[in-house]
């Protein structure tokens, strides 16, 4: 209960949440080896490449690396626009 | 043949002397002949947790360079029938010894003893290489923090990599501070670092007395840490030990007798 008024009054997660959410993405850039900065331009070139195939906005384009169990996965994800035939 | 594990973390100050020199005094304790080895060249540290810091004749180094046989360089504890201290050097660096050196070092300890165990320095560099080098399994230490846990990360792979199995120990955790939610339970350690659990020492201020003293705390057995280093002992003996659980507080075991708060998540 108290952890509920707690969070109310703090207006989010516990220490222990924020540690642990840190801590799954720390770990998954680690494990891949790939730093935030370089990731961001991988994204770049890899929304270049989607642009050269389909009509996208290059900026919606995302990319993030998740981790469990010790598997990393790169995960790149991209809105594609309906097509008005 | 004995096995020799080595004891781990990546990160400094997390508690891997303190965990060596209890496990491998609780191992004695349960009659195996047991030798600890302090593998952190340059700055060694298990003799003082030991309370063996006044009777170093020779080290490490000086077997390593054939200044004398293994046997001599062995501290026998008083207190315990079946435990001896290998000390580190304390003025070598840790380039005075390679890891070809410590694997013969560590097969010549593992055919007179049931376990050797061995302190490895924190870091990932040639220390760690060294400690790592002549082990059967490694113990990773890790403290429910960020750091801690990012670098025994680091250090997990790399055992992976050397193909040395791993299991883990999650120390210093703090019932009281998991149940207010400002610490990662065991259950979150153990999902985050994808490591089989071997034993979670609670946070216990009897830890800090008896390294005072320079007595490894199973020898004193006062403590809940100490009974569960003790536990982990015999669950590494292959002895009937239960399960790695960190005792919760009366009153949470009152509470949930009594359907007051849920179980716990760990």
């Amino acid at each position: 209960m108290w952890n509920g008024i707690k969070s109310l009054i703090t207006g989010g997660r516990s220490s222990r949440e924020v540690a642990k959410g840190r801590l799954h993405l720390v770990l998954a850039h680690d494990r891949s080896g790939l730093e935030g900065g370089k990731l961001q331009e991988m994204r770049q070139e890899i929304a270049a490449v989607i642009a050269r195939y389909v009509d996208i906005d290059a900026n919606a384009v995302e990319i993030s690396i998740e981790s469990h169990s010790r598997e990393t996965q790169l995960m790149v994800s991209s809105p594609l626009p309906a097509r008005h035939a | 043949m004995g096995r020799a594990i080595v004891i781990t973390s990546g990160k400094g100050g997390v508690g891997k002397t303190t965990t060596a020199a209890n496990i491998g005094s609780a191992l004695a304790q349960l009659g195996k002949s047991v030798v600890v080895v302090d593998a952190d060249i340059g700055l060694r540290n298990l003799d003082v947790v030991m309370g063996l810091e006044n009777r170093i004749v020779y080290h490490l180094v000086d077997v390593v360079r054939g200044k004398c046989t293994v046997a001599k360089a062995l501290i026998k504890d008083r207190r315990l029938e079946n435990l001896w201290l290998l000390p580190a050097s304390q003025t070598d660096d840790k380039d005075s010894v390679t890891p070809d050196d410590m694997k013969k070092l560590v097969c010549e300890l593992r055919a007179t003893h049931d376990f050797v165990v061995i302190d490895c320095p924190a870091g990932i560099e040639q220390g760690f290489k060294n400690a790592i080098a002549g082990a059967d399994e490694a113990i990773v230490v890790a403290t429910p923090e960020v750091s801690s846990i990012r670098d025994a990360d680091r250090v997990i792979g790399l055992l992976a990599a050397a193909g040395i199995p791993a299991r883990l120990i999650v120390n210093r955790i703090s019932p009281h501070l998991v149940k207010r939610g400002d610490m990662l339970s065991q259950a979150d350690v153990i999902e985050i670092l994808a490591l089989e659990l071997l034993g979670t020492i609670p946070l216990d201020e009897h830890i800090v007395a008896t390294t005072n003293k320079g007595i490894p705390a199973v020898l004193e057995n006062k403590s809940i840490a100490a009974k569960e280093f003790t536990r982990v002992a015999r669950s590494l003996a292959g002895l009937d030990a239960g399960a790695p659980v960190a005792a919760p507080g009366f009153f949470s075991r009152l509470g949930r007798a009594l359907g007051l708060s849920p179980a716990p998540t760990a």
